[in-house]
């Protein structure tokens, strides 16, 4: 199985975790920008941490044979907040850095006028740095939020296809698949998401724009809840196809509309043995 | 731009009659083709196959197409077993009989070579009768090869006896590394079977190469697909092509295409020219400045027109560099982390600066510097250190203040890229001392600091020295470059 876990927060992890990542097949991964659990209470405390998700981070993830790339932006809770607004102006700097491969997270938390401001200047700036756009549903009073994230959407003129909405759950997954945006679901070890819940969305409305992440941080989570969904799919009689596309190639899909992403082999990291696909090297044939 | 010839392959043709394959080829642009001879396309068991030859060999000296010839044939030998017999079967005459055949065909078309490769070794053959097979077998048709002096092209080939590059050069060597075995590289295979990259492959066998084939693959996935389908990195393949030096024939293999094969065919040409970039300097002789200068990649030039005309372009255009010209190491084969002598964007990197230097005032120059340092990136971040023994005297502190800032990160590029010509010449005797075991410490290589020999002084020396000691003590390995440098100052 080969994993791209396309929102994970890795600053908060330990390098336990990368080599068990590494081991369960993670070769790529995208490391949003957001809160940090302590309110920041001003712009260098953000540039300090976007240095270290475009600088020391993606170092970090290459000494485990893991390609790193970011999300930047100014996260909806701090978006409330005037000190740290300022962010915004300092945005577009990081917005032009190699492996920085969306906006993001953007969205609401509270949907406050701060919030609606804040996420329609972002989604613009999406658009000028022809970046894609990674949004996060609300935590509290979801439905609405949900809807009315689409809504601002649609109004920002970005093209759904460069959106991803995440965090998604059965109440609100169909209101995205309907608006063209591309569907993300964080599975959690006791909120959001689980892996049975996954794969009976998945049944229900197929693999196309689906996205499964582990979105693991500082709080209980699992930064291999990606695998542990692929071999609950493959318990539910999916194929391995199927699986490669939810957990590889749809992500991969999604983020390289930002032209920036890297996939290579870290120089010193053998292959992954893994076959995928329903295929392996032993397939035989030959030159053919 | 290139030494080697771009080609097709006519296993991607296998609907199409051989002459209308080889003039369809021709008229895309192609300039050589890889022949696979088969039943309907120049069967060596036909009756009339030497007027045969004679007739393909004239059209392709009236098209200008440079040939091998290929021997992958499915369901020539055996038309129901694929690939049958092989070398390494119970029963491998008809297989050497054929490949002699194709020897000879060769020389008949004035081909660069035959390509062949081992066969899947049977469950009920042992791996050591395989080998002794196919040593039997590769033996005998050399014989037929140097009759004629026409080169073979080994494949390592995914699923079969001689899967790896490492295995075909075993091979050889234990051969007595004849000179007309060669080897015969598909770049799709190196992403899908091979432990590193196409483009180490093909520096590993170099001028062994005999023939090449193109077309992307995925990691595990024997599986030839169009360029961009896969995972293969098409530009740094290419470059390393004509980094070694390549001259002979480079086709594209999509056998499983063949329905579509002119479009596909049209499409791959196109996607080729598009991955022909400039090549890296050549690793020769010369000071870094030289290097500096060969740098032509067309996005640089017009790059530093862009500043030379508007300086505040550099603030988009450098984080920007990686994406646009590479990020490949300038030495590969002695420097794989680039960390001696950097990469290809931080020499593009520091051509900008060298261009913002001629139009900026001292005291701007120094801010811009010091921001583009402050908001960069780890790549840009190195290439403002690795461009600063470059700037004007003005630059100097700064300079100072961010290689300092560098040796403050343990991100070991950063430690590198700070310890070259610039510390060397204006970091204080402490920092620098510092710099120097920072650097045996995290793992960059001394090759990295620059005059290490003329800095090095007894308090250096006692200072490894102890780091040595402590080492020891806890029964670690010391650091070979600690050694040396220790052992230099001793004799």
């Amino acid at each position: 199985m080969r994993i791209f876990d396309p929102h994970i927060h890795m600053t908060s992890r330990t390098t336990d975790d990368y080599e068990a990542m590494f081991a369960a097949g993670v070769r790529a991964l995208v490391e949003p920008a957001f809160w940090l659990g302590q309110p920041r209470t001003s712009v260098a405390s953000f540039t300090d941490y976007f240095d270290s998700l475009i600088g020391w981070e993606r170092f970090r993830a290459a000494q485990f044979g893991i390609r790193h790339h970011a999300t930047i932006g100014l996260n909806p809770k701090e978006a409330n907040d005037p000190r740290c607004r300022e962010v915004l102006e300092v945005l577009p700097r990081y917005l032009a850095k190699d492996g920085v491969v969306a906006v993001g997270e953007l969205g609401y938390d509270s949907m406050t006028p701060e919030e609606d401001e804040v996420f329609a200047r972002q989604l613009a700036m999406a658009v000028e740095h022809e970046l894609p756009a990674l949004v996060h549903t609300p935590h509290r009073d979801k439905l609405v939020g949900t809807k009315r994230t689409i809504d601002v959407v649609a109004e920002s003129g970005i093209e759904p296809g460069r959106v991803i909405v995440d965090h998604l759950n059965e109440p609100t997954v169909a209101v995205v698949a309907e608006s063209g945006c591309w569907m993300g679901f964080s599975i959690y070890p006791d909120t959001k998401m689980d892996e049975q819940r996954m794969v009976a969305i998945l049944k229900e409305y197929g693999t196309d724009r689906m996205i499964v992440n582990s979105a693991a941080d500082w709080g209980r989570s699992d930064p291999l809840k990606t695998y542990k969904t692929g071999l609950a799919m493959l318990d539910a009689g999916f194929t391995e196809s199927d699986v490669d596309k939810v957990l590889w190639q749809n992500p991969v899909d999604f983020y390289s509309q930002s032209d920036r992403l890297v996939l290579d082999e870290l120089p010193g990291f053998a292959p992954s043995k893994e076959t995928f696909a329903g295929n392996s090297v032993l397939r035989g044939g030959g030159n053919t | 731009m290139t030494g080697f010839r771009l080609g097709y392959g006519t296993n991607g043709f296998a609907n199409h009659r051989l002459d209308d394959a080889l003039r369809i080829i021709a008229d895309l642009g192609y300039t050589s083709v890889a022949l696979t001879i088969d039943h309907h396309h120049l069967d060596p068991f036909g009756a009339d196959v030497s007027k045969e030859v004679d007739h393909v060999a004239n059209l392709l000296d009236r098209l200008e197409l440079r040939s091998v010839v290929e021997t992958g044939a499915r369901y020539l030998l055996d038309p129901t077993h694929k690939h049958h017999p092989t070398l390494v079967c119970d029963e491998p005459e008809r297989r050497i009989d054929f490949l002699n055949r194709a020897v000879r065909i060769a020389a008949g078309l004035g081909a660069d070579c035959v390509s062949f490769w081992s066969g899947i070794r049977p469950s009920t053959v042992d791996e050591e009768t395989a080998w002794r097979r196919l040593r039997v077998g590769v033996a005998e048709v050399l014989e037929e090869a140097a009759a004629l002096n026409v080169p073979l092209g080994l494949e390592p080939e995914p699923g079969m006896f001689v899967e790896h590059l490492s295995d075909a050069l075993r091979l050889r060597e234990e051969l007595g590394a004849p000179a007309l075995l060669g080897i015969t590289l598909d770049v799709g295979h190196c992403v899908a079977v091979e432990p590193v990259d196409a483009a180490t492959c093909i520096r590993r066998a170099a001028d062994l190469i005999v023939n090449v084939q193109l077309d992307d693959m995925r990691t595990g996935v024997h599986d030839h697909l169009e360029f961009g389908d896969g995972e293969l990195n098409l530009p740094a393949t290419l470059a390393a092509l004509t980094e070694v030096g390549y001259t002979g024939v480079a086709a594209v293999e999509l056998p499983r295409h063949s329905h579509a094969a002119p479009v596909v065919a049209a499409r791959a040409i196109e996607a080729l020219h598009a991955a022909l970039v400039p090549a890296n300097p050549e690793p020769s002789a010369g000071t870094d400045l030289e290097w500096v200068n060969k740098v032509d990649h067309p996005w640089l030039v017009e790059a530093e027109q862009k500043v030379r005309r508007d300086p505040a372009a550099i603030g988009s255009l450098f984080p920007a560099v990686g994406r646009k010209v590479g990020r490949a190491p300038l030495r590969p084969e002695t420097d794989p982390q680039g960390l001696v002598h950097g990469t290809v964007d931080d020499l593009a990197r520091t051509r900008l600066l060298a261009v913002l230097a001629a139009v900026l005032p001292a005291e701007r120059l120094s801010d811009e510097l010091a921001q583009l340092y402050r908001y960069g990136d780890d790549a840009e971040r190195r290439g403002v250190l690795r461009g600063l023994a470059a700037l004007p005297a003005s630059t100097v502190p700064t300079g100072v203040e961010l290689v300092k800032d560098a040796l403050r990160a343990n991100d070991i590029r950063l430690v590198a890229a700070a310890m070259g010509e610039f510390a060397a010449k204006h970091l204080d005797a402490h920092s620098w001392r510092h710099g120097v075991l920072k650097c045996l410490f995290v793992g960059v290589p001394l090759a990295a600091v620059s005059d290490v020999d003329a800095r090095s002084d007894d308090e250096l020396l006692r200072m490894v020295a102890d780091y040595a000691a402590e080492r020891e003590a806890a029964g670690r390995e010391v650091p070979t470059d600690a050694v040396t440098l220790l052992e230099a100052r001793a004799s």
